[in-house]
C-alpha cells in the first residue's frame, strides 16, 4: 500500500486548485453573460461571494475543530481552528474590499450602513478578537483554551450575517444560492460560480495546510524538551556571552 | 463528613455573595446610572432635538448603552475575586455550572436595571412609547448580553495582558442582541422574526457560555 505523503496532497491540491481558478475565470469571463442591470461590474461576483463561502466554511472549521480541541485537548485541533480562523479573516476581508469596489459603480457609493455590510465587517471583528485572545497569556494550552471559548460563543454572529439579507429590507442582493428561496440564475453563470467556489475551496485547503505545517514548527520549537533529548533549534544555539558594559 | 451543598444552594450562595459586593461598593449606582443617564441626554443632543429623529434613534439608544455598560460589568465578573485572592478559592469550592448560574444571574440582574434605566430615561425624555414587545426583547437581549459578560469577564481576567480586548471581544459579539433589541422597540417593525432572533441568539450564547465556562475555570 502506498501513502501520499503531504507534499504530493499540497502538489496535488495546488494543480486542482490553479485548473479550477483556470476554468473559473474562462467561465466568468468568457462564457457567463453580462447582467442585464448592473453590467459588467457583476463579474465581480465570481469572486466576491467565493471568498465570503470560504470565509463562513472557515468560521464553521473553527467552531467545529474549537470542540474538537475542548474535548481531545490535542493542540492539532487548535492549530486547525488558528489556520482556519485566519484564513477566514483575510476572506472576510476580501470580500468586503470586492464588495466594496463592486459596490461602486452598482450603488454609486463605496459603503452603505447595509446590514449585510455591517453584519459582515462585525464577524471580521469578532474573529479578529478571537486571534487577539490568543495573546493573552504566556501558557500556550490556556490561549488555546481561551480562543477555543471565544470561537464557539463566536460563531453566533454567523447565521445572523448570512439571514441579514433575508430578515431586512435591504440594498444588498438577497443569496443567490444558499438561500431557502434561490434566486433564478442563468445556468452559465450559475457554474462558472460554481467553479470558482471549488477553486477558492482547493485553494483554502492548500492555504490551511501549509499554515497548519508552520504553527506545528512553532509548537514543537516552543514546547519544552522531553527529559534526556539532545537541546535543537534555537536551544542548541551555543551561548552567547553578552559582556556587561562599564558604568 | 459533610453531606455535599446542592447546586441550588451554590447558585444562591453565589449570588448572594454577588449581591453583597454591589451593597458594598454600590458599583451599579455609583457608576452605571450616571453613566446610562450621560448617555442618554448626549444621545438626546446628538441625535435631536427634532421629535421624529428622536423617536427613531430611542431603540438604538437603549440598546447601545446597554451594550456598551456591558463592558466595565465584565471586569467586574470575577474582579473583587481576583483582587482578594479569593477567586482560587472561589472556583474550588463551588461547581463550574452553579458558579456560571450565580454569576450569570447576576450579571443579568445588574444589566436588566440597566435597561430599565436606560429605558425609562429614553421614553420620558426622547417623548416615546414603549411597546410591548421591546420588554421581551429587553428581558431575552440581557440575558444574552449576561452570558457574553460572564463568559469574556472570566476569559479575559485570567488572561494577564490585553485588558482591552473585553470591548474588542464583546461589542461585536452582542450585535445580535443590539440589532434585535433596536428592532423590538421601534413600534410597527414585525416582531416575529427578531423575536425569534432574539430567543435563537439568547439560547445559542447561554448555552455556548454555559458549556465553555468550566474550561475557562482551569487557569
Amino acid at each position: 500500500m502506498t501513502t501520499r505523503s503531504p507534499r504530493s496532497a499540497d502538489r496535488f491540491l495546488a494543480v486542482a486548485a490553479a485548473l479550477a481558478a483556470l476554468a473559473a475565470g474562462v467561465l466568468a469571463v468568457a462564457v457567463a453573460p453580462t447582467d442585464a442591470v448592473q453590467g459588467q461590474p457583476q463579474r465581480l461576483m465570481y469572486v466576491h461571494v467565493p471568498a465570503a463561502w470560504l470565509a463562513y466554511l472557515c468560521f464553521a472549521g473553527v467552531l467545529v475543530t474549537s470542540i474538537a480541541f475542548l474535548v481531545r485537548r490535542d493542540l492539532r485541533w487548535d492549530r486547525v481552528a488558528q489556520a482556519a480562523a485566519e484564513l477566514g479573516v483575510g476572506m472576510t476581508a476580501l470580500a468586503i474590499a470586492l464588495g466594496s469596489v463592486w459596490g461602486r459603480p452598482v450603488w454609486g457609493v463605496w459603503w452603505v450602513w447595509d446590514p449585510r455590510l455591517v453584519t459582515t465587517a462585525v464577524l471580521l471583528l469578532v474573529y479578529l478578537g478571537y486571534l487577539s485572545v490568543r495573546g493573552l497569556g504566556d501558557d500556550r494550552a490556556a490561549g488555546a483554551r481561551r480562543a477555543a471559548a471565544v470561537g464557539i460563543i463566536g460563531f453566533a454572529n454567523v447565521p445572523v450575517v448570512h439571514f441579514s439579507v433575508v430578515w431586512w429590507r435591504t440594498l444588498h442582493q438577497p443569496a443567490s444560492v444558499l438561500s431557502p428561496d434561490p434566486a433564478p440564475m442563468d445556468p452559465r453563470m450559475a457554474a462558472a460560480l460554481g467553479v470558482a467556489v471549488l477553486a477558492f475551496t482547493l485553494a483554502g485547503a492548500l492555504v490551511v495546510r501549509r499554515r497548519l505545517r508552520v504553527l506545528a514548527v512553532a509548537d514543537t520549537a516552543a514546547a519544552p524538551p522531553a527529559e534526556g533529548d539532545a537541546p535543537t533549534g534555537v536551544a542548541a544555539e551555543p551561548l552567547v556571552v553578552v559582556p556587561r558594559s562599564r558604568s | 463528613m459533610t453531606a455535599p451543598v446542592p447546586r441550588t444552594a451554590q447558585v444562591a450562595a453565589v449570588l448572594r455573595r454577588e449581591a453583597a459586593v454591589e451593597r458594598a461598593g454600590r458599583e451599579a449606582l455609583v457608576t452605571t446610572a450616571p453613566f446610562v443617564a450621560a448617555f442618554v441626554v448626549l444621545a438626546g443632543l446628538a441625535f435631536g432635538p427634532a421629535p421624529e429623529d428622536l423617536a427613531a434613534a430611542a431603540g438604538g439608544t437603549v440598546w447601545l448603552a446597554l451594550l456598551v455598560a456591558t463592558v466595565p460589568l465584565a471586569r467586574t465578573v470575577a474582579g473583587t475575586e481576583i483582587a482578594e485572592d479569593s477567586w482560587d478559592l472561589l472556583r474550588g469550592l463551588v461547581a463550574p455550572g452553579a458558579l456560571f448560574a450565580g454569576k450569570l444571574l447576576a450579571a443579568w440582574a445588574a444589566l436588566l436595571v440597566t435597561g430599565l434605566l436606560a429605558g425609562g430615561l429614553v421614553a420620558v425624555l426622547f417623548q416615546v412609547p414603549v411597546p410591548p414587545q421591546a420588554l421581551y426583547g429587553g428581558l431575552l437581549g440581557t440575558l444574552a448580553l449576561a452570558a457574553l459578560t460572564t463568559g469574556f469577564g472570566v476569559l479575559v481576567a485570567s488572561g494577564s495582558r490585553r485588558r482591552g480586548l473585553l470591548a474588542a471581544l464583546l461589542l461585536p459579539a452582542g450585535l445580535p442582541a443590539l440589532l434585535a433589541g433596536t428592532q423590538l422597540s421601534t413600534p410597527g417593525v414585525p416582531v416575529l422574526p427578531w423575536a425569534v432572533l432574539v430567543t435563537v441568539y439568547a439560547a445559542a450564547v447561554v448555552v455556548a457560555a454555559w458549556a465553555v465556562f468550566p474550561v475557562l475555570l482551569e487557569e
